[in-house]
């Protein structure tokens, strides 16, 4: 990889990286819309430097949708049930998650692996979410059906009952 | 200067760990539900970086069709979990 493209990565993952500490800490939900859109704008950087462009293309238009429907209005306030101590051990869970993928990073360096930027080639892509991968295809598009035709079902559910 | 498969995967791990712990760690439902993009873009990110950097002389689109399809599949998750979570929530 070039000098170009690794300061495009970091700088790229350093915004991915507070987007996501953003979404994460952040109180409200107009700042964590905002912290994730931030957070879709260095994942879609991030792609760009890994020469993976028709993915960041999506990935900005798929996270700057998810900003705006937590930043929305139709955004509503749920208390969990589960109690201080579990969540506290959920974050401890987390915090050592942190540290196994870090140190199964840092054992990885046997990978001798070489970068090889290519051409942004949405048709080669295309070619194989739609010929060679369609069941995968497939099977996400009838997860966004579902889920959309879930998602309205519920706001007009609600809607009705107030 | 330069990055290599390790860089991504740090990163990578680091957003995955981040969205775990918001998910645990927050009270409010909907914004656990809020933190699966997160999770989903380190994910997406390692399959990147491993399909760029480890595919040497084969295909490098296979990462990239990975990445779209979990961004797809994260605000799929993200409206599905915000539809119902707020069904008996308050504003």
């Amino acid at each position: 990889m070039d000098s170009l493209h690794a300061i495009g990565f970091y700088v790229s993952s350093g915004v991915l990286l507070l987007g996501g500490l953003g979404v994460a800490l952040l109180p409200g939900r107009d700042l964590r819309g905002t912290a994730l859109a931030v957070s879709g704008a260095g994942l879609a950087g991030a792609y760009v430097s890994l020469s993976a462009g028709f993915a960041a293309i999506v990935a900005l238009i798929c996270y700057l949708g998810c900003a705006a429907m937590v930043a929305g209005p139709g955004y509503r306030v749920v208390e969990g049930v589960v109690g201080p101590v579990w969540r506290q051990v959920g974050a401890i869970g987390a915090a050592a998650l942190l540290v196994v993928l870090g140190f199964a990073a840092f054992r990885g360096d046997f990978v001798h692996a070489s970068f090889s930027a290519g051409p942004f080639d949405a048709r080669a892509v295309a070619r194989l979410l739609l010929a060679h991968d369609v069941l995968a295809t497939e099977a996400v598009a009838a997860l966004a059906i579902v889920a959309a035709a879930g998602a309205v079902g519920a706001w007009r559910i609600r809607d009705r009952a107030r | 200067m330069s990055a290599t498969l390790i860089s991504v995967f740090f990163v990578a791990g680091a957003l995955v760990a981040v969205g775990a712990f918001a998910a645990a760690w927050r009270r409010d439902v909907t914004a656990a539900v809020a933190t699966i993009p997160v999770m989903f873009a380190g994910a997406g990110m390692a399959f990147a970086g491993v399909a760029r950097f480890a595919a040497a002389g084969g295909s490098h689109l296979l990462g990239q069709e990975f990445a779209v399809l979990l961004a797809i599949a994260a605000v799929a998750l993200v409206a599905l979990g915000l539809g119902i979570a707020g069904r008996e929530g308050t504003r």
